[in-house]
């Protein structure tokens, strides 16, 4: 392990480590856009320039590597001199179009311009013309012009997605991001590229255009599109959540997420939500009611069943914590031990694609089976469909997924629970194949929360518990599965509502506002750290 | 100054057309090298490379002897590649060679690969020299009949392949590790160092990249031996070299003459001075990347590594473009600087922007839009640009701008006053436009 010094402090670091690594490591700050720590070297931005005493030329510290007793500094005049013009240089043919970069306020040039430029542009020359708004795929554009051909994303497709859209074609200051021929940067971890492009280059199609990232805040929670369990940041505000990102997690996705994963917070904006209790009987929706009203109702109508006559139903998108107060509710309070595990996918659950995305969509699978285990729990759901063809089972609760998408079979099921003399419906979505309902049996559903609106844990395919916190709230009458778990056994709970003008008075401050003070602190730049 | 003579080491059956061939090639002492190197032992080659003080040809100078010892003793396989694309500007002596005496690189190249142990060689030569190409793929044919190339040499045990790489028109695939990736099949970029190729090159596996007139000259190493080889030249700089001279002198061509052989001798004896009524100006001394000597610097210049390096400019490729005093400094600086402007790779900041910036800077200078405060831009840029890149190009591109703003300075500060050229008192005839088009 060599000991080196890095602006004055001793460090000791791995063998073989890069000056760049030892300096990120060591909360050191180090101007960089080529470099990524999930991607191999290219050393072409130049701007990770270091002093190396004896040494009397500035060198890369993303290519050189740490030996014992190096004494390094970036924080000399010499160093700084390089870094102002290695900015200068990739800012000289780059357009001065920050107010409509989508981009901006997260923009690897702002920042180091903000951190060491500040000088008066001396480039009085036509900037070098490219191509704008290249579509380069379903989910990706281009804007030639913005990019410093750091090449993060042709060695992303390179090494990572292996599937090599992306080239650099043309050479000096002509050269061009693109892909060949006909082909388009198309495969399942394309927004990464999004994610690791230092400027407006690559913009998510998703996202642009949507929010300025100045008005959003991010939280870290724990992605529910699948049984990876990536850790990821959701960047939200008032108005809902706006995108989702990775956050690297060397355990479970290391720096990567999927683009499937980064769409799940579709499924928790107001628009598709199940905003309030709702309640079908005797042949017609009945106005809606709160969703305490809702779940009190459920309690009315199973306190009166016989343990027999009820059933749950669970997918594996709820917490652990929620899995653990239903099923002890349903066990000790109403005596049956009825529960079945929803399986969506059956046909490729166990697949794997090699690099995060599994077969297995839900996040907690391993955590439902563990507290089904728990309580000597296994039932085959031949038992469910047989006991709702014989009208053994009159009350069926069902606990819906949140991730619609990859619960293809999700009209069909709901043909088959609508069988049920009663089915209640815990739902984050507002269900229209549900809501549609004209039998002649009883439907209550009431609105739950999200994966983003609640803190617990998901247990992923590897059996790692992974817990997160609360992100936002959006729908605020949503009730949380703990909460359904004390509403079930008859308990009261107060839920405060306030509405939705008032939500974002004083009094009613919530976490998800971005303040003057936030942006004031700039704190963007600092959440970002390394690029 | 009529005693100006070549000294013809290397070249002194280039003016027979029988050389060329094979037997033509034998009948002038050729492969006789080859059949002595193979009874020694390739250590006591790589010992006598070293001890004749051989220096690479191509450019960079640097002892061929060492650069071969770098390479890990051990099994691993490893290649030799020879460099062949000649592409600095003002340079044509490889060709020459390649055109003129195939078998002379060759041979060079299998006491060379036997020396480092290599198996597989390649030459690289640079795609618009088809003569150059054929020569050699009809000579590598003819090496092969003749047993001189293919498995057990000579009854040696030692088996060698070689093969003609022909490159397709890039400036950077001159650079050896922008070379070793136009050979792998990729985009010719200089690749990030270290690993060095001697360590990890083509292939990733152990390489030594030499150039032409390197691999000729072991041939000669080993047929005078070292101390022969040290007559010729200086302490540093021994042995011959062959220099292009170009420009606006009588006799252009290549010769072949001693190092530190005195410029003035060049221009004047070997060169045939100027045409009537013009004066020297200014040369390049070692191709377009070398900085610009004045006519008086010019006077006092010995061509050898040191007294070049010492004068600020360097001995590079051996290429010499005589300038003279009808021409404007400023046009010839545009001329140089969109050269670099279009070879640049485009990997490095620095190199990708700061190439165009300086031509775009000269070209508004030359459409007569310059401001006073460009001369200095351009110093600054050309500046910042210098070892700040993986490879060379970015410096090759600074010097030639910080030598010529810096000695001709008038030249360019008159084009910014009066919007046209101090020597012509025209303005710029070209097309000022900088901009690249593709």
């Amino acid at each position: 392990m060599p000991k080196c010094t890095i602006n004055g402090v001793e460090v000791e670091v791995a063998q073989g480590k890069t000056i760049i690594e030892a300096m990120t490591e060591n909360a050191q700050r180090i101007a960089h856009y080529c470099w990524h720590p999930g991607l191999s070297i290219a050393g072409v931005c130049r701007l990770c320039m270091v002093e190396i005493e004896g040494n009397p030329r500035v060198q890369i510290a993303c290519n050189t590597v740490v030996t014992e007793g190096m004494k390094i500094n970036n924080t000399s005049e010499k160093v700084k001199e390089a870094v102002k013009w290695g900015l200068d240089f990739h800012l000289i043919n780059h357009p001065l179009d920050c107010p409509i970069c989508d981009q901006a306020g997260e923009c690897g040039l702002q920042d180091q311009y903000m951190e060491y430029g500040k000088y008066n542009p001396e480039m009085a020359e036509k900037k070098q013309k490219k191509h704008k708004v290249v579509d380069l795929g379903p989910t990706v554009v281009l804007d030639s012009e913005r990019c410093i051909l750091c090449s993060r994303c042709v060695r992303f497709t390179d090494e990572v997605s292996k599937t090599n859209e992306l080239g650099i074609f043309n050479r000096g200051d002509h050269a061009e991001i693109g892909t060949h021929d006909g082909k388009k940067l198309d495969n399942k971890y394309s927004l990464n590229t999004v994610d690791i492009c230092p400027v407006g280059a690559l913009t998510s199609k998703d996202f642009r255009f949507k929010q300025r990232v100045w008005y959003l805040k991010d939280s870290t929670t724990v992605c529910n599109g699948c049984s990876t369990g990536c850790s990821v940041k959701v960047y939200y505000n008032k108005e809902g959540v706006f995108r989702v990102k990775p956050k690297y997690n060397p355990d479970v996705n290391g720096h990567w997420m999927c683009d499937e994963g980064r769409d799940t917070y579709k499924f928790v904006n107001k628009d598709i939500r199940l905003l309030k209790g709702q309640k079908y009987e005797g042949g017609k929706w009945h106005t809606e009611m709160h969703a305490g009203a809702a779940a009190k109702d459920a309690y009315l109508a199973l306190k009166g069943a016989k343990p027999e006559e009820i059933a749950v139903v669970f997918t594996g998108q709820q917490t652990v914590e929620e899995y653990e107060a239903l099923v002890s509710t349903f066990v000790n309070t109403y005596k049956t031990k009825n529960i079945f595990h929803w399986v969506n996918n059956k046909e490729s659950f166990e697949s794997f694609d090699g690099l995060l995305i599994r077969g297995d969509k839900n996040p907690n699978t391993k955590g439902l089976l563990q507290v089904l285990e728990k309580n000597g729990i296994n039932n085959s759901w031949k038992n469910l469909e047989e006991g709702l063809k014989s009208g053994k089972i009159k009350d069926l609760v069902v606990f819906g997924p949140e991730n619609l998408i990859v619960f293809p079979e999700l009209k069909q099921m709901l043909s088959l629970f609508t069988t049920a003399k009663h089915l209640i419906y815990f739902s984050t979505a507002n269900l229209t194949d549900l809501r549609s309902y004209s039998g002649s049996n009883q439907v209550t559903m009431v609105p739950m929360k999200t994966y983003i609106e609640k803190s617990g844990t998901f247990v992923n395919f590897q059996g790692k518990a992974q817990k997160f916190d609360k992100v936002t709230t959006i729908v605020s009458e949503a009730l949380s599965g703990q909460e359904v778990a004390q509403l079930l056994s008859g308990s009261e709970v107060s839920i405060t509502t306030v509405p939705d003008k008032k939500l974002f008075l004083d009094e009613h401050k919530r976490a998800d506002q971005v303040t003057l003070e936030h942006r004031k602190k700039n704190e963007f730049v600092f959440n970002r750290g390394r690029l | 100054m009529a005693s100006a003579t070549e000294t013809k080491y290397l070249t002194e059956f280039y003016h027979l057309p029988e050389f060329k061939g094979i037997d033509g090639y034998k009948k002038n002492g050729g492969y006789k090298d080859l059949e002595k190197a193979l009874k020694m032992q390739p250590q006591a080659i790589i010992d006598e490379v070293k001890a004749s003080g051989l220096r690479g040809r191509g450019g960079a100078g640097f002892s061929t002897g060492m650069k071969w010892g770098f390479l890990p003793k051990n099994n691993e396989p490893r290649y030799l590649l020879c460099n062949a694309d000649e592409g600095e500007p003002g340079t044509f002596k490889d060709r020459m060679m390649m055109e003129k005496a195939p078998h002379q690189l060759i041979e060079g190249m299998i006491i060379s690969a036997f020396a480092i142990n290599s198996k597989k060689s390649y030459i690289y030569v640079r795609g618009e020299y088809d003569d150059s190409i054929n020569s050699l793929l009809n000579a590598i044919q003819e090496a092969y009949k003749a047993g001189y190339l293919g498995k057990n040499i000579l009854g040696s045990g030692f088996d060698h392949d070689m093969d003609v790489y022909r490159g397709a028109g890039a400036y950077i695939c001159g650079e050896e590790t922008g070379m070793i990736s136009s050979l792998e099949g990729l985009k010719g970029q200089p690749k990030l160092k270290p690993p060095f190729p001697a360590v990890q090159g083509y292939l990733r596996k152990p390489t030594i990249v030499n150039n032409v007139e390197t691999l000729a000259v072991v041939k000669y190493v080993i047929r005078d031996g070292a101390a022969h080889y040290r007559k010729f030249g200086t302490e540093k700089s021994a042995g011959t070299k062959l220099f292009s001279l170009s420009g606006n002198i009588v006799k252009p061509g290549n010769y072949e003459v001693p190092l530190a052989y005195p410029l003035k001798d060049m221009i004047y004896g070997l060169g045939g001075g100027f045409k009537q009524g013009r004066k020297l100006k200014a040369v390049i001394p070692g191709g377009s990347s070398a900085p610009v000597l004045t006519a008086e610097e010019s006077e006092r210049a010995l061509l050898d590594y040191e007294t070049l390096a010492q004068m600020g400019t360097m001995l590079g490729s051996g290429a010499i473009i005589v300038i003279d005093d009808s021409q404007c400094m400023v046009e010839c600086l545009g001329n140089l600087t969109h050269f670099y402007h279009h070879e640049s790779c485009g990997q490095c900041t620095p190199c990708r922007e700061g190439t165009g910036w300086l031509d775009k800077v000269v070209h508004s200078i030359l459409a007569g839009k310059g401001r006073m405060q460009d001369i200095e831009l351009l110093i600054k840029v050309a500046d910042n640009m210098k070892g700040k890149t993986i490879c060379a190009l970015s410096d090759a591109a600074a010097l030639p701008v910080l030598s010529f703003v810096t000695k001709f300075r008038d030249e360019f500060e008159y084009f910014v006053r009066e919007g046209k050229s101090k020597v012509k008192g025209t303005a710029y005839k070209g097309n000022p436009n900088a901009e690249m088009h593709h």
